[in-house]
């Protein structure tokens, strides 16, 4: 029995995550995060109804209401999985030493193949299209109410933990 | 004894209501310098306890028995992974940071001062002085001077992030579009 709860997670898992890897190569200029969204509920169905596939037997209603929850579960994982190559500074650092000759840099380098500049500028890009501030022109920067409802998180969220400090 | 299905899915949400009660006490109190430590000790210890619990209250006679407590430990496993990536990406993370100084420090609501308060005045930036020490620390690199090599953990790890990129089209990462 649990050797085929195992490998019916692990098929769920890396059913969606082909799904996600096909649909990312076609629409390559959409969010991945809501490419896995999308893939785990609409897929959720086909998880439920494919119960005699995986478990030999069609399961009972509480069989299949922790199936879907399972698989969506899953998808949560994914979600969670993609933001460590998609965003983690500490990676592409890694990734760039691998790609450089002789897999060193010199910090110099380093700062100009990935550095505060390109960071910032990206994710200000990415906070403006996610309209939580706006940049003119001369550079300088506006907090809209979306960002501002970010910022009081954010800082109620330091406070509640006594984070003094971070990046 | 209750056998509702939904019942059973009440597991987890205690579980994860004591996973965010001990982190945050842990956090506030004892402000400790590696808090992802004390986050993994207690998902496992709560994983552990639902478990138990499940075990206790519902034998595992049929195979449905068995996927609830799968789907007990997975979806508590996800809300504990959720609060521990919300607490490092959100609120200690780059995006989080840069939200909390505009606004809180309104003088650098200029594209130019922030990223001149970010590049700092000393050999490292901002973002590399804090990654850096963890990451030779970490037996990741090697740093000499002013030159960093990666090292074959590193290796192994800078491969299977390329191969991320590669099979999910994430460009090269690192939160850049």
């Amino acid at each position: 029995m649990l050797l085929r709860l195992v490998l019916a997670v692990l098929t769920l898992f890396a059913l969606q995550a082909a799904l996600v890897a096909l649909i990312s190569a076609v629409r390559r200029r959409g969010s991945v995060y809501v490419t896995i969204v999308i893939v785990a509920f609409a897929s959720a169905p086909l998880a439920v109804f494919a119960d005699r596939l995986l478990f030999g037997r069609p399961l009972q209603p509480d069989g299949r209401l922790f199936l879907a929850l399972t698989h969506l579960a899953l998808g949560g994982f994914l979600f969670h999985f993609m933001t460590l190559p998609d965003r983690s500074v500490t990676l592409r650092i890694l990734v760039e030493l691998l790609l450089a000759p002789d897999r060193a840099l010199s910090l110099g380098d380093l700062t100009a193949r990935y550095g505060v500049r390109t960071m910032i500028g990206s994710r200000l890009a990415q906070l403006q299209d996610g309209r939580c501030l706006t940049i003119a022109a001369d550079g300088a920067i506006a907090l809209l109410p979306r960002g501002r409802s970010f910022g009081r998180a954010v800082t109620a969220g330091r406070r509640m933990f006594r984070i003094t400090s971070a990046n | 004894m209750v056998t509702g299905p939904v019942i059973r899915l009440l597991l987890p949400v205690a579980g994860v209501a004591v996973f965010f009660a001990l982190s945050w006490a842990t956090v506030f109190v004892f402000q400790p310098r590696d808090p992802k430590r004390f986050f993994l000790g207690y998902a496992l210890l709560l994983l552990l306890a639902t478990a138990l619990t499940y075990r206790a209250l519902w034998p595992l006679d049929r195979i449905e028995d068995a996927l609830g407590l799968a789907c007990d430990l997975l979806l508590q496993l996800l809300a504990c992974l959720t609060m521990w990536n919300a607490f490092y990406s959100v609120l200690w993370g780059f995006s989080g940071s840069l939200i909390y100084d505009l606004f809180n420090e309104p003088g650098l609501c200029h594209r130019d001062r922030l990223i001149r308060s970010y590049e700092g005045d000393g050999d490292l930036d901002r973002i590399l002085a804090r990654r850096l020490p963890n990451l030779v620390r970490g037996g990741w690199v090697d740093r000499h001077d002013r030159t960093l090599r990666l090292r074959p953990k590193g290796v192994v790890m800078a491969v299977g992030t390329l191969a991320s990129f590669k099979v999910f089209s994430l460009g090269m990462g690192g939160g850049v579009k």
